[in-house]
């Protein structure tokens, strides 16, 4: 069984190709504006470098955000042309629920995405379970949840959130396909972005 | 010879198409998915709201477009995809996908400019004829290019600044009609008479056009009419409008028709589908003797047949992007 893991939500990208539960390669590399440009090309050289042939490939992993709504867009079109056209199986995952996995600790996983403008993405986890759901938030409020918990907790992020012991995200590619491996496959046709924010111009329609 | 399969891909603005195009004359199969009704209560295309719907769409179209034409990914030459100009996440969505099925098929990736699929929109009616000038005209574009053969594209001028049909749009809402305001504005030219002076843009030697100054004389019109408590009369504003624009277009167009000696003249984009634009045209082209060709509506607006047809050509001139392709939102026709 060979899964194929595609994390584009950030502006890093995240893939390995895991096989029988073996590694046997990853990327895990930042590109701050041409992510699009290269993933892709990325992926096909990490398999071209394991001599897997893409039709070998029997599942995708791929995160479906929040992040970066282009970032998103990116591995989310790669893995459902991908499966939908060589009939692979794929599953899609939150980029939060991925990036508290790998940490054990009896503490609070904070899981923090930079959205701009003093918000941000996050949940809060405790023994992989959601505690506060996946959500678009002022990153003050989360602060204040946070401390209603009364308990120590672990922010995990890569972006610059200006306050102290954040930990930074260096995902365990294998722990998260292993994770996730089993959920149920989804229709490529049906696959789709997770956001947690809609554009814009539908906040301003809905606020008239 | 044997026959040349293109699958073209068009995503750069509000429609998701693929189409397939045997050597670059015949459709096969073409899938259009507008998203005109989403982007209707904005009053225009929403780029965020434009690419997430991309997304959403782009495997049922590709899956219809194979279906319809009893084909399989195997059975395809190359893909073509636009990759510029247009709505950069629009056309990520696309690129990322002709990319995809590039890799996984190992077909040649042909990249294609969107304002050559309008110009080759035309070569789906009939075959292109040589030397000829297009003028594109468009919700994003406004361009009159010369060429001697094909994928031979001299831009001879374009807009300083809006689309003629971003103008259109525009004007459409001073008036208060519905989003997408060119087609309700050709329709009430029909019924209104010229009696508002509006001027004519840009009107020099030079083979550029300028719409925002029109946009603004029409917005004070509106403003000075309600000051002094007329109501504007729609049709005959549409109409006094519609004949500057025509006027425009086609003063520059028989210009450049006149100095490169051409037979041939192509009209391409969205606004082709003008009435009061293609008929004008007609008339001028059969008094100058002039072979004029417009694309049929299906034609004239977003479409991967276009991109298809045009990326043959290109196939057949050995163009070829890597799996590095990335959309850019504004680049030059070559």
């Amino acid at each position: 069984m060979k899964i194929l893991y595609i994390d584009t939500s950030t502006d890093y990208l995240y893939t390995g190709i895991v096989s029988d539960n073996i590694l046997l390669a990853e990327i895990k590399q930042k590109f701050s504006h041409d992510l699009s440009k290269y993933a892709l090309y990325e992926i096909s050289e990490m398999l071209k470098k394991v001599n897997i042939n893409p039709t070998e490939v029997d599942k995708i992993i791929v995160v479906n955000g929040p992040g970066s709504f282009t970032g998103i867009r990116v591995g989310m079109t790669i893995a459902k042309i991908y499966a939908y056209t060589l009939k692979k199986k794929i599953i899609s995952i939150s980029s939060l629920d991925a990036m508290q996995i790998g940490i054990s600790s009896n503490n609070l996983i904070v899981p923090v995405i930079d959205a701009r403008r003093g918000f941000v993405y996050a949940g809060i986890y405790q023994d992989n379970k959601e505690l506060l759901k996946k959500q678009y938030i002022k990153f003050e409020d989360l602060l204040d949840k946070l401390n209603n918990y009364q308990k120590e907790y672990i922010i995990v992020s890569n972006d610059n959130l200006k306050i102290d012991n954040v930990v930074s995200y260096n995902p365990d590619i294998l722990k998260i396909v292993n994770t996730y491996k089993d959920n149920e496959d989804i229709n490529p046709h049906l696959v789709e972005p997770n956001y947690l924010k809609l554009t814009e111009a539908e906040e301003n329609l809905q606020r008239n | 010879m044997k026959d040349i399969y293109i699958l073209g891909i068009e995503s750069s603005c509000d429609e998701t198409s693929f189409s397939i195009v045997k050597n670059g004359t015949d459709e096969i199969a073409t899938v259009i998915s507008s998203q005109i009704d989403i982007h209707k209560k904005y009053g225009g295309v929403v780029p965020e709201i434009a690419s997430r719907a991309h997304i959403k769409n782009i495997t049922f179209v590709l899956e219809e477009c194979l279906e319809k034409a009893n084909m399989k990914m195997e059975d395809i030459d190359a893909i073509a995809v636009t990759y510029g100009p247009g709505l950069i996440g629009s056309l990520l969505v696309g690129v990322e996908c002709a990319k995809t099925l590039a890799y996984l098929y190992n077909k040649p990736l042909v990249p294609v400019h969107h304002i050559s699929g309008h110009i080759y929109a035309n070569n789906l009616i009939k075959r292109l004829e040589f030397p000829l000038i297009a003028l594109v005209i468009s919700g994003g574009h406004t361009e009159l290019i010369y060429m001697q053969k094909d994928y031979d594209f001299q831009k001879l001028g374009g807009t300083l600044d809006d689309a003629v049909g971003e103008c259109y749009d525009k004007v459409g809402r001073v008036i208060n009609v519905e989003y997408p305001g060119g087609p309700v504005i050709d329709r009430l030219a029909t019924v209104g008479s010229h009696t508002y002076d509006l001027p004519i843009p840009l009107n020099d030697d030079s083979y550029n056009f300028s719409f925002s100054g029109l946009k603004s004389a029409v917005i004070n019109l509106a403003h000075n009419e309600a000051q002094r408590g007329h109501e504007l009369n729609k049709e005959d504003l549409a109409k006094s409008f519609q004949d500057v624009v025509v006027e425009t277009l086609t003063k520059k167009t028989m210009k450049a028709i006149k100095e490169y000696q051409v037979k041939n003249f192509i009209l391409a984009g969205g606004v082709a589908a003008n009435k009061g634009i293609r008929s004008k045209f007609q008339e001028l082209c059969e008094e100058n003797k002039i072979n004029y060709t417009f694309p049929s509506i299906k034609y004239s607006t977003d479409n991967a047949a276009m991109i298809a047809s045009s990326g043959y050509y290109a196939y057949i001139l050995g163009r070829r992007a890597d799996l590095t392709l990335n959309p850019v939102s504004s680049v030059e026709l070559k």
